[in-house]
Parts: C-alpha cells; sequence; structure tokens
C-alpha cells in the first residue's frame, strides 16, 4: 500500500511517501511564510525520488488541523483535489496526534498548539496514540490535572513545553486503517469558530 | 486548421467559488459559481475567513460539477487558468492551490490571470473585442481607466485614488440602511426618486484618476445634518443625486479618454457593469459618439470562472505561464 502523507498545519512541514510501511520519501522542515508555494514543488520531488507516480497512491493522509487557518488550507486542498484527480480517499488526522507521536516516558502525551491569551489547541493522547482527552480549544490551566504524569509537547513557546519529534511511521501505522473519507467531505478541523460567527452567536442568544 | 483550445478556468478571489471551461477564449462551455452571498450578509460583508473556510468545503465539488456539466474529462482540457490576485489572500490561496494541483497531476499548463483582467475579457463572452480599446473596469475593489492597445496588453492610464466605485454604492447603502449588498439596491432605488440633493461632482479634474470618498463624505454630512435638523432623508432622491455624480463623472473622464487617445471601441468591465445608471448612459453616449460599446451579461459582470478561462486563453496565447511555485497575491498589478 502506497500512502502519500502531508502536514501543513504549522511553520513545521512534513511530506512523507510511505510503501508498504516504509518511508520511500521524507521532506521535514521549517517553512516559514512560504509554505503555499513551497508544497506542490516539495511533492513533485518526492515521486521523482520513488519508483511510482502520483498516480499509484492507494491513500492520502493529510493533517486536518488544528493549526495555522492557512495552513491546514493548504494541504487539505492539496490532499482533496489530488483524491478527487486520482480517485482515492483521505484519511484526515489530526496535527495534535502527530505532535504525541514524539518519544516520551511519560503515561501521558500533552501535545499543544498555543492559541493565544492563554489558551491552547490540546488534546491527551497515551503511548499508544489513544485519545485520553479529546482534541479541544481550552484554557492551559485546565489541563493541570495530566501534567504531573505527562509531557507537553509543542513547537510553540508554551510553559513546560518539549519540542516535537515528528515520527510519520508512528502516525501512519495508527491510521492508515481509518475509515477514509471521500475527497468532499474532507474538511479542516479548526477547533474553533471565526471571530465573526462567535460575534454573531453571542448577538443572536 | 488550429486545434480548439479548451481552458479550465478556476476563481476564488472573494466570495465566489467558480470553475469554468470555455473554448478559444470566447465560447462558455459550462460555468459552475458558488456564491456564499447569503451567509455573508449576515455579517454585513464578507468575512475573509469565513470566505477561506467556504472555499475549501466546496473546491472539489465545483471542479467536478462544472467537468459533469460539460461533459468532458480533464483530459480534455488543454490548459488550467486561475486568478492569482488580487483579491483576499485567503480565498485566493484555495483557488491556486487547487490550480497547482490539477496542473501537477494532469500535466497541464498552468496560466495565472489577474483578476481585473478577467473582467475585461468576460466582454469576449459577449462579443469579439476589436482593439484598440479603452476599459473601464468598475467593480467592489477596482476603478480603473486600461488603454488596451491589442490583446492582453494593458496601460493603465488612470484610477481611483481612494475608494472604489462599488465600494462607494456599498457605503452610501449603509448610510441609508439598506441591507448588504446594498450596491444594487441604491442603483434601484435611485429611479424612483429624483436629482434634489446637492451633492458635489468628484475630482473633477483634467487627470484620469476617480476619487469616491469626497461624494461618500459628503453624503454622511447631508444625512448627519438633516437628521440634526429633525428633517428626514428621500432615500431615493439621495440614491438619484448620489448615483448621478457618479455616472456623471465616469462617463466624462472615459469619453474624454476615448477622444484623447482616438479610439472608438469600449468596454465596461466588473461587478458594477451591472448598474443600470452607468449601462445606460455609456450606451447614449457611446451611440452619439460613434464608439462601438460592449457591456459584459449580467451573469459575467459579478465575479466567475468563466472570464478568467476567457482571459486565460489570450495569457495562454501569448505563452504566459506559471511554474508549481506560483503565489496568491493580495494586491498586483495589472500587466
Amino acid at each position: 500500500m502506497k500512502i502519500l502523507f502531508l502536514d501543513t498545519s504549522s511553520f513545521f512541514a512534513t511530506v512523507a511517501i510511505i510503501e508498504d510501511g516504509k518511508i520511500k520519501y521524507l521532506f521535514q522542515e521549517e517553512i516559514k511564510d512560504d509554505m503555499a508555494s513551497r508544497m506542490l514543488p516539495v511533492i513533485q520531488e518526492g515521486f521523482n525520488q520513488v519508483p511510482f507516480t502520483v498516480n499509484d497512491i492507494d491513500k492520502i493522509m493529510v493533517v486536518n488541523g488544528p493549526g495555522s487557518f492557512t495552513g491546514v488550507r493548504i494541504g487539505v486542498t492539496i490532499a482533496k483535489v489530488l483524491a478527487w484527480s486520482i480517485k482515492k480517499d483521505i484519511i484526515p488526522v489530526s496535527s495534535l496526534a502527530f505532535l504525541a507521536t514524539t518519544k516520551t516516558a511519560s503515561k501521558y502525551i500533552i501535545p499543544m498548539i498555543d492559541a493565544r491569551r492563554g489558551y491552547v489547541y490540546a488534546g491527551v493522547y497515551d503511548q499508544e496514540l489513544n485519545s485520553v482527552l479529546a482534541d479541544q480549544y481550552i484554557a492551559y490551566d485546565a489541563l493541570k490535572e495530566y501534567f504531573e504524569d505527562g509531557t507537553i509537547i509543542s513547537q510553540d513557546d508554551l510553559p513546560m513545553a518539549t519540542k516535537p519529534e515528528l515520527d510519520v511511521l508512528k502516525m501512519v501505522t495508527k491510521y492508515q486503517n481509518n475509515e477514509p473519507v471521500p475527497c468532499h467531505s474532507v474538511n479542516p478541523n479548526y477547533l474553533k469558530k471565526t471571530e465573526a460567527e462567535e460575534k454573531l452567536e453571542v448577538k443572536n442568544d | 486548421m488550429k486545434n480548439d483550445v479548451y481552458i479550465l478556468g478556476i476563481e476564488s478571489s472573494c466570495d465566489e467559488t467558480s470553475v469554468s471551461i470555455v473554448k478559444n477564449g470566447e465560447e462558455d462551455i459550462a460555468t459552475v459559481v458558488l456564491s456564499q452571498m447569503d451567509t455573508h450578509a449576515n455579517y454585513g460583508g464578507v468575512v475573509p475567513e469565513i470566505a477561506s473556510r467556504m472555499h475549501v468545503e466546496n473546491i472539489t465539488m465545483v471542479i467536478e460539477e462544472c467537468l459533469n456539466k460539460a461533459n468532458m474529462t480533464m483530459d480534455d482540457i488543454t490548459a488550467i487558468a486561475v486568478t492569482y490576485g488580487p483579491g483576499l489572500i485567503g480565498s485566493l490561496l484555495v483557488g491556486v492551490t487547487a490550480a497547482k494541483t490539477l496542473a501537477y497531476v494532469y500535466n497541464k499548463p498552468l496560466v495565472p490571470v489577474h483578476h481585473i483582467a478577467g473582467h475585461i475579457y468576460a466582454n469576449n463572452l459577449t462579443k469579439k473585442m476589436t482593439f484598440p480599446l479603452i476599459a473601464l473596469v468598475v467593480s467592489g475593489g477596482h476603478t480603473e481607466l486600461i488603454y488596451m492597445k491589442d490583446n492582453y496588453s494593458f496601460e493603465k492610464i488612470g484610477g481611483t485614488l481612494d475608494d472604489a466605485v462599488g465600494e462607494a454604492y456599498d457605503k452610501v447603502a449603509r448610510i441609508v440602511k439598506v441591507p448588504y449588498p446594498g450596491g444594487p439596491l441604491v442603483d434601484k432605488m435611485s429611479y424612483q426618486g429624483e436629482d434634489n440633493y446637492d451633492l458635489p461632482l468628484p475630482l473633477d479634474d483634467d487627470s484620469y484618476n476617480f476619487s469616491f470618498s469626497g461624494l461618500k463624505s459628503a453624503v454622511i454630512n447631508l444625512v448627519h445634518n438633516e437628521e440634526q435638523r429633525g428633517h428626514t432623508i428621500n432615500k431615493e432622491d439621495l440614491a438619484c443625486s448620489f448615483q448621478k455624480r457618479v455616472v456623471d463623472i465616469l462617463t466624462k473622464k472615459t469619453m474624454r479618454a476615448l477622444e484623447h487617445y482616438n479610439v472608438k471601441n469600449m468596454i465596461i468591465a466588473g461587478g458594477v457593469a451591472a448598474n443600470s445608471g452607468i449601462r445606460t448612459k455609456f450606451t447614449e453616449l457611446c451611440a452619439s459618439n460613434g464608439v462601438d460599446l460592449t457591456i459584459p451579461e449580467f451573469k459575467y459582470c459579478t465575479d466567475n470562472a468563466t472570464m478568467i478561462a476567457a482571459a486565460g486563453f489570450f495569457a495562454y496565447e501569448k505563452g504566459k505561464r506559471a511554474g508549481l511555485d506560483l503565489k496568491a497575491k493580495a494586491n498586483t498589478k495589472l500587466e
């Protein structure tokens, strides 16, 4: 089975091509403000380096959030249009689960993305990437009960956070048999409504 | 005999997700426009983040529906044209990313199209454009006079120094409390009123530039003063006076440009080309001055991918290509 893995949800991008549980191509790099123009050339380069084409891909695994709204949209748009083009389905996966592939000795792994004003996008996972607490938009302090037995993993400068070491293979192995989703139905999982929507809801209440 | 060229166009610069297939830059084979207007109406204007979100949700469905409607597959497509700017950056990004992905997978040429070039070439779907010509581009984001010596050659001879004409319409609509998008309603109301309000003719100078912020302020002040005096505003009369000033200055400067450049062809482009006051006055003036005027059909005035595919054909013929690193640009010059 051939899988294309994409994560553009943060400034640290991952593109990987996996065949039968082996990584055939891996791009992991910090991309500061050029994500939109870099991604397609990187994917093209990836398929230049493997002995098959993008049309041979069986599944596309894409990180659909949470994270940078724009970043998430780049990956999800590529995944959707690619899946539509090669008539294959998509497995959307969580950016927080991907952070939680980082090796730690703790019982809990607490991946976090800074959402500012004391809030984070976070979840709690165990060593096998099982979800202990679902991904959500939550106050940093509200997760305190997990801190003693847990390690906080984040790309951002959050208190007590350890930098991630992303394990693509662990991610793909864990989720490759998830129910695939047809391209039209795959959407970003922002975990947060837009400010305009929030204000309108307050007004209508 | 030259082969027919089928361009698949993608437009997502604001709040319409649109895909179209156009043959040889002049024949609309199939067009799908998914407008988000009803959603944004809840907020009194386009919310960029919501627009971006909706583009992602809908993009593959719109592509598929367009091909189904045309009864074609991607193999029948010669090249892919996409609006790369100007517009809302987050919105543009979705269309550009989708276009690049299609170009990559199907190994098709990618043609970057400026949004205004699209509006201009909407006219080629109505009638084959003849050169040289003067194009008046009027929309919610643009007010420009462009001299075109030949196909895909754009020389800007004037433009707005502040608000775009469509923007001025929407702001006036808000002042007189007409719901979003108010521009078309102000146009309609103006026919029920008379030019009874004393509003200034904006930037009436020798240049080909426009300025509508002064006119907008004059409307605000007038409404404010009348309210202070306890008078009620006759909205229809105000709409009429406002529209008359706008139409007067647009026609005055455009007709002078036609004379100065000795050009006998004129086109109007952009969303405000749907404005009946502008259509009527230009039709009259061009007829009496021997100028051949083209205005796009109503459906091609607002944002759509048909015009992008039409412009894309001429860009393609001129050899314009983009790589897979094409960037969306919020602001970019027409060239």
